[in-house]
């Protein structure tokens, strides 16, 4: 549930963001080979059973990614599902490595901070219900 | 869990009162959490920051702005930019973010809009009880998972003092149970009863001092 579930995407204000990165962004998305040697890095794919959903490469490429192949044209859906990826996929421990340089945390943290534009964000009284696992 | 609780709004308002652009900072981690200064309650600051001075006669302008964590340097890129074209800020962080921002940015005042409390658990939403008061020299162990510091209110190393209730509660506080006799009765649920006459030599407060955690694996990057 969104703090501004009733208003518009501002999706100029996300393409200036997505703008302000591009050029970096643009390099981590492109660098990275899918060669999966981020995914034992991160907890949480340990903690499940190795759930491929849970490998920093996806949450990365569903989220950040996300938003720039629609190059910033997205809804509130698209959101609330990137939402779930980089909130309630990750706790932005920071303990992920990729062997390229790929700065994990910063494409979540990215990706976290264009959802909060939007009003996007977890609930942590009774409306939240597990939305994070902070 | 760090947990705080917003400040009394005149409080809040008093200390920006000599300041034109204010800039309203939520923080992502702990206090979103325990429901003190996440993104909801910055917008709910901002709105009641207006509302008081529009109530005076006077006008705020005040921004907002949340990042994931204010007591990390690499969450800061876009509000190390913002900062400087305000005039204050106001930070919904608790007191270690609060300074973390200060320290970056000393020449534009930083204030907190929090008073932090302390490391606790959740109990239910909204709902959060003190556990640990970082004494740095952690019994819990000997103490069946009690701790003496938070939960004896003479913080008794070697309890219980002589004064326990019948009822099995303080002599300080007759509301609060004894934690030596909580202890006692956990330690024998354990079968460790033994650990309640081991004798714990006289403690250094370190925690009356600023202290620096540095990690084993790295202590040969930081020090010289």
């Amino acid at each position: 549930m969104s703090v501004h579930s009733d208003k518009a995407v501002d999706t100029k204000q996300i393409k200036k963001a997505l703008a302000k990165h591009k050029n970096k962004m643009k390099a981590y998305l492109s660098h990275c080979m899918h060669c999966s040697l981020c995914a034992e890095s991160c907890f949480l794919f340990m903690a499940h059973d190795k759930d491929p959903r849970y490998m920093p490469s996806f949450k990365v490429i569903n989220s950040v990614g996300s938003l720039y192949r629609k190059r910033g044209n997205v809804d509130r859906t698209t959101l609330e599902k990137i939402k779930k990826i980089v909130w309630k996929s990750c706790v932005l421990c920071t303990r992920c490595y990729c062997p390229v340089g790929v700065d994990v945390p910063d494409m979540i943290a990215f990706a976290r901070g264009i959802c909060r534009s939007q009003g996007v964000c977890p609930e942590f009284d009774e409306t939240g219900a597990m939305e994070s696992w902070l | 869990m760090i947990v705080g609780h917003r400040k009394a709004l005149d409080e809040i308002a008093g200390m920006i009162i000599d300041h034109k652009k204010i800039l309203i900072v939520g923080c992502g981690g702990c206090t979103s959490i325990c429901l003190a200064g996440g993104q909801r309650e910055v917008d709910g600051l901002d709105a009641d920051l207006r509302a008081h001075f529009e109530e005076g006669g006077g006008h705020v302008d005040t921004d907002v702005f949340t990042i994931e964590r204010q007591c990390n340097a690499d969450f800061f890129a876009d509000l190390d930019e913002m900062i400087p074209l305000y005039d204050a800020v106001l930070s919904m962080a608790c007191g270690a973010g609060v300074q973390f921002v200060a320290e970056r940015h000393p020449s534009v005042p930083v204030f907190p809009t929090l008073n932090t409390d302390f490391v606790g658990v959740d109990r239910d939403v909204g709902w959060y009880e003190e556990n640990c008061r970082t004494c740095g020299d952690c019994v819990l162990g000997d103490t069946a998972g009690i701790c003496p510091v938070t939960r004896c209110a003479k913080g008794l190393f070697n309890g219980p003092c002589g004064g326990t209730r019948a009822e099995g509660t303080c002599e300080v506080d007759p509301e609060v149970p004894c934690a030596w006799f909580e202890i006692h009765k956990r330690l024998k649920t354990q079968g460790r009863l033994s650990m309640i006459t081991k004798v714990r030599p006289a403690r250094e407060w370190v925690n009356q001092t600023r202290r620096t955690v540095i990690q084993e694996p790295y202590k040969e990057r930081y020090t010289k």
